[in-house]
């Protein structure tokens, strides 16, 4: 089998991307100004300095700056000035040494090794004994060997940090040997080292700069440390760390002296520092799920009245959440939950209605906020409460479960503990009442191995246990409404029937309500009582289960059923599945007229009005569409393919 | 779990092994021989020589390892050089001096990492850049000009604390903690730094669990769910980069007790690099990759107790 290597694209050249990267920062190039013009200002030192590095005046010693003497003078009347500048160019290209050696040695070995299991092996044992080694004193050791030759002393010091080097450069290396278009490159014939160099070592060259860097500021630091201590190049020599060394000794003379000394050996590493920074993409850090602390963004104030709302029923008013300095992502969503009954909310990835429960118990993630409208729980606005509010209803009025259950729970507590502990607090029992409660709880939930679930960390349990447990920790604080949010997706077949029962065992028995997030409507049909069908931010259709999956108004409702395997049998038909054209769109860039229009085989010019949410033909609740009496009925033409946004 | 601590622990002693027999290489590299440096500039060839016979100097390498090797399991390090002092006796008494130093200085730097790296990562914006801004800067300072500036604000300026100099802590426990004062601040100072950066990631990280999203739908309060929760996640990461600040203080001990005149193993390291006190420096080599590994083995044993996943497999 051949393969080119040619065909198979390669990752984008990095090379390019630091040049860009370093040119479109202030602080790389400032970095980069300091370095190299330091340099250069120490190799054309003779040529204009006032003063040699050795030149003596005892009659200006200890001087603070003058004229005479920009940065003042040392204990035998020395230039400042002239002895940091000279030091500067034999610190920092014997500094260069050690990045070359350490990098020089790594790379060959770290590519070998992520090709052959055995050098693997070899080098895992050699990098961890390197990694071992007290790398300050061995160098110290080896001063006593070699003497002060700067030269050797950074040459072996670049040698000792293979082992962290090893660690760094082996996991890239290994994962991207493993990528289609190495392989190719080794099927082709291309011998393996070659392989390596030309296909892998350019794509890890943005780590190799950045450690490059790095140990070129580590090594400046070893000199002057070496140096401070009496075991660099000796004097009378210039070294910055001799003359803090120096500067130290004349700390209650003259403190200036340790001024500029230390502040150029400070910028200078800050500068090698600071560019590594730059180069490795700065200090990202991924954002936390949801925000800690609440920002408070004043929610406007609704014009509409507010409705009567029982007690135990949810009810949410033209609720508008947007993304901070950003789009709408939920634009005027309304609806209703009774106590004891079963709301669905369905649609395709992305029509915002996970962002919309996560709303109802203030759980946005950072960046998100509520922009306008109600949600009323009983005599409470939850979208204007705050912290200690919102506080009292979690989990007590109100609980959540989450669509991924075996990490809905930490991985780092036992079953007992978790549950225990959140029981104690809501229920304000004490730690033996606690943990019976949290066993009845797992009874509850229909968990037959009780005390070796509740001894177990998450991690030992399955996924359909996992969500059967974190129902049990839902229900610790007997709430009247739960939000569930895509419950079973993450979930097998058969254990997707069984959560449901138990969600429709607890609707039975607690007269909970639930508000069930899915895009399944074969999950709809099986437990919901309600159904809202949302699209790109917006509710699209909504009524009772029976109305809206047997009579659908909506063509976008009449498209999920069609393309909804569950049916296929139900229905009788042809039996070919639909698939709608296209995606929905992104916040932002939604049509000012009905959303789905691009997608929809029924569209027609009037469908590009603002269109409202009226009510349906038949039965409780509201159609999004301006031609529901023209398409009302012919869901089955979803299965015939065709083209996005064509005509009936 | 058994096999694997016996694995550790017959890997620590490859460790040691290899240590030691790079610091015998590096000696006997040296220019230097025992009987040129104990006899001093006045001794005669014939004298050095002579010295350097008794000592079993010109014996093969190997013979002289396994005798050196065999001399350190029967607890004897040999003498120095240059005083002719026990060397397991005098590296006895400064143990205790850079323990003191590199103990007290990575709690302190864990406080105060941990502490910034928190309120980075929980806070985020303003408080988020400025710590990583100082803790960059933090980063990049050299200990010794950290600790020259001060002794220069403590000492020079405040009188509040002495500049260098060591008191035991059985003459008088109230000046030995003064002495350490300024050391131990110097290292956390720059040492907190790297632990405040892991940190900061560590807890982001730990922040964008689906669990935490859970935990506060259930009404945890936000400092439970940052300190038990995510704290705890993040935990293991932490806990390895103060590990390594542990290690790095140690094994740099040198400077900072150059600095601050620390009867340390740092400064007898220097001193005797300095002298070519050639066994008290292969048995400094020793002592200090003893340290390093201890330490490791120490951390390995707290991250499997520590870490369910770990525990249970």
């Amino acid at each position: 089998m051949t393969v080119s290597t040619t065909s198979i694209v390669r990752p984008r050249r990095t090379d390019r991307r630091v040049g860009r990267t370093l040119r479109s920062s202030p602080t790389a190039i400032l970095s980069l100004t300091w370095l190299i013009g330091l340099i250069a200002a120490s190799l054309t030192a003779p040529l204009w300095l006032p003063y040699g590095p050795l030149e003596q005046d005892l009659k200006a010693v200890l001087q603070g700056p003058s004229a005479a003497h920009l940065l003042g003078t040392d204990e035998l009347g020395r230039d400042l000035l002239s002895r940091i500048v000279t030091a500067a160019a034999p610190t920092m290209l014997v500094a260069l040494l050690t990045p070359v050696v350490g990098i020089g040695v790594s790379i060959p070995l770290t590519l070998w090794a992520a090709r052959s299991r055995l050098v693997e092996a070899v080098m895992n044992r050699v990098s961890e004994i390197v990694l071992s080694l007290p790398g300050m004193v061995i160098i110290m050791a080896v001063i006593a060997a070699v003497g002060t030759n700067m030269v050797v002393v950074m040459a072996i010091f670049g040698l000792l940090l293979f082992g962290a080097l090893y660690r760094v450069f082996f996991g890239q290396s290994t994962s991207l040997h493993r990528q289609l278009f190495v392989e190719a490159a080794a099927v082709d014939g291309v011998r393996p080292m070659l392989a390596s160099l030309r296909h892998v070592l350019p794509n890890m060259s943005t780590t190799v700069i950045v450690q490059f860097v790095l140990i070129f500021g580590v090594g400046i630091g070893m000199q002057a440390g070496l140096a401070f201590i009496g075991l660099g190049p000796q004097p009378p020599e210039p070294t910055w760390g001799g003359m803090i060394q120096a500067a130290s000794k004349f700390i209650f003379q003259q403190p200036w002296m340790m001024v500029p000394t230390g502040g150029v050996l400070a910028l200078t590493i800050i500068a090698a520092n600071g560019l590594a920074d730059v180069l490795s993409g700065g200090a990202a850090k991924p954002p936390p799920l949801i925000s800690l602390r609440r920002r408070r963004t004043p929610v406007a104030e609704s014009s509409a009245p507010a409705q009567e709302v029982a007690e135990r029923e949810l009810s949410i008013e033209n609720l508008v959440i947007g993304v901070d300095d950003g789009p709408e992502l939920v634009t005027g969503v309304s609806l209703r939950v009774q106590p004891g009954t079963v709301m669905g909310l369905v649609g395709e990835s992305g029509c915002g209605k996970s962002v919309t429960s996560y709303a109802l118990l203030g759980l946005l993630a950072p960046g998100l906020s509520v922009r306008s409208g109600r949600i009323r729980w009983g005599g409470a606005d939850l979208a204007r409460a705050d912290e200690p509010a919102l506080q009292r209803v979690r989990g007590l009025e109100i609980a959540f479960i989450s669509q991924e259950p075996t990490r809905a729970l930490d991985p780092m507590f036992t079953i007992e503990w978790q549950l225990a502990a959140t029981v104690r607090r809501l229920r304000k029992v004490g730690r033996r009442e606690a943990r019976s409660i949290a066993a009845q709880l797992l009874t509850d939930v229909g968990i037959v191995d009780v005390p070796r679930v509740l001894k177990s960390h998450p991690h030992q349990i399955s996924g359909g246990m996992a969500q059967r447990v974190a129902i049990a920790l839902a229900l610790a604080g007997t709430p009247s409404l739960l939000i569930a949010d895509e419950p079973t997706t993450a979930l097998d077949v058969t254990v997707q029937a069984e959560i449901l029962d138990l969600l429709r065992s607890l609707v039975a028995e607690r007269s909970m309500s639930v508000i069930l997030v899915t895009h399944d409507l074969g999950v709809v049909a099986d437990i919901c009582d309600q159904v809202s069908v949302m699209y790109a931010g917006q509710i699209v259709e909504s009524g009772s289960v029976r109305d809206v999956l047997l009579r659908p108004e909506h063509p976008y409702t009449m498209a999920l059923l069609a393309a909804d395997p569950h049916t296929i049998a139900e229905l009788d038909s042809a039996g070919r599945l639909a698939s709608i054209p296209g995606q929905v769109p992104a916040p932002g860039s939604w049509p000012s007229g009905c959303r789905f229009a691009d997608r929809c085989r029924f569209a027609g010019l009037e469908c590009r009005v603002t269109i409202s949410l009226d009510p349906r033909a038949a039965g409780e609740g509201g159609v999004r569409c301006i031609r529901r009496d023209e398409v009302r009925g012919r869901q089955e033409e979803w299965r015939t393919p065709v083209g996005a946004g064509g005509r009936s | 779990m058994l096999s694997f601590i016996v694995k550790r622990i017959v890997f620590a002693i490859l460790t040691l092994v290899v240590a030691s027999a790079v610091a015998f290489i590096l000696v006997h590299l040296s220019g230097s021989t025992p009987g040129g440096v104990a006899l001093g500039q006045s001794a005669t060839p014939e004298q050095v020589h002579d010295y350097n016979v008794a000592m079993g100097w010109y014996d093969p390498w190997i013979v002289q390892y396994a005798n050196w090797v065999g001399q350190v399991l029967h607890g004897d390090l040999g003498v120095s050089l240059i005083d002719g002092r026990s060397i397991a006796d005098d590296i006895g008494k400064r143990l205790p001096v850079t323990a003191a130093l590199a103990v007290f200085g990575t709690l302190l730097s864990a406080v105060l990492g941990i502490a910034m790296g928190v309120a980075a990562a929980v806070r985020g914006g303003v408080v988020d850049r400025a710590i990583t801004v100082v803790s960059g800067i933090l980063l990049s300072l050299p200990a010794f000009w950290v600790g020259v500036l001060l002794v220069f604000v403590f000492s020079v300026k405040g009188r509040m604390l002495p500049a260098t100099g060591f008191v035991p802590f059985q003459n008088d426990p109230a000046s030995w903690a003064r002495s350490l004062v300024l050391p131990v601040l110097t290292i956390a100072l720059t040492a907190a730094a790297g632990i405040a950066r892991q940190t900061r990631a560590s807890m982001a990280e730990s922040l964008t669990q689906e669990h935490i999203r859970m935990l506060r739908a259930v009404g945890t309060p936000t400092s439970r769910i940052i300190y038990v929760h995510a704290l705890r996640g993040a935990s293991l990461p932490i806990l390895a980069s103060i590990a390594i600040q542990f290690i790095v203080l140690f094994g740099g001990s040198a400077i900072i007790e150059v600095l601050f005149a620390l009867p340390g193993i740092g400064q007898a390291m220097q001193a005797a690099v300095g002298n070519a006190d050639l066994p008290l420096v292969q048995a400094l080599v020793l002592v200090a990759t003893l340290v390093v590994v201890v330490v490791n083995l120490a951390l390995e044993l707290l991250t499997l107790a520590l870490d369910p996943k770990l525990r249970a497999s």
